[in-house]
């Protein structure tokens, strides 16, 4: 059957699943609020759907290793160079330029 | 984003027993693999959506796609199910990927 790395209802898996909430981190609540305003209707940057079909496309590998707002973060990554919001390197760019700012011992 | 209601004739009636499809799913697909093939029982008609196997891909979604909302009997869906016979899950599945069962007249609802 064609499944997507998604598509995991029923799957046998190992050990129970974790069922725990954790206090969602600032880190957490800026992905969601940099996806809230993409979608928006004003912004329109691309549709959520979008957001879950880039999330498929991730390898089974990094399904697995990546947490629910890490898949978010990166599809929002890939669907703004799709949409030729930003470039692959402005971002590199920028993640450097902030990784400098942190080493630097500023916050 | 708000559901368009059906038109009179448009939809499949509430308790419309339906299989479905076991067909090649789009590249993004909102039906889940372990319920192709199940067979269920129309619970609500939800109305007409934009189409996400488009919208994923940022087209308008057009024409829309009707949205019911399907009651599946777990033991119609996992193997040696071991829970009471009357438990159920809820699926939201568009009409496309829904047949229609025609019911045997034994008789018998």
């Amino acid at each position: 059957m064609d499944r997507k790395v998604n598509d995991v209802g029923g799957l046998p898996r190992e050990g129970a699943l974790h069922l725990e909430e954790h206090p969602v981190t600032l880190h957490e609540k800026r992905i969601d609020a940099m996806l809230m305003l993409l979608t928006s209707p004003k912004v329109d940057a691309f549709k959520v759907d979008a957001l879950r079909r880039a999330i498929e496309h991730h390898t089974a590998d990094d399904y697995r290793k990546f947490g629910y707002y890490d898949k978010w973060i990166r599809a929002v990554r890939d669907l703004l160079i799709e949409q030729s919001i930003l470039t692959a390197a402005e971002i590199d760019a920028r993640i450097e330029q902030l990784k400098a700012r942190r080493a630097g011992g500023a916050t | 984003m708000t559901a368009v209601p059906p038109k009179p004739g448009q939809a499949m009636n509430i308790g419309t027993m339906v299989r479905v499809s076991t067909r090649k799913p789009e590249v993004h697909c909102r039906t889940p693999s372990y319920l192709r093939g199940a067979s269920g029982v129309v619970d609500e008609v939800v109305g007409f959506y934009r189409d996400p196997s488009l919208l994923a891909f940022h087209k308008p979604g057009l024409p829309m796609r009707l949205l019911y909302r399907v009651r599946f009997r777990h033991r119609d869906i996992w193997p040696n199910y071991m829970g009471n016979a009357a438990d159920s899950i809820l699926a939201d599945l568009y009409g496309d990927w829904l047949e229609p069962i025609q019911e045997q007249s034994n008789g018998q609802a």
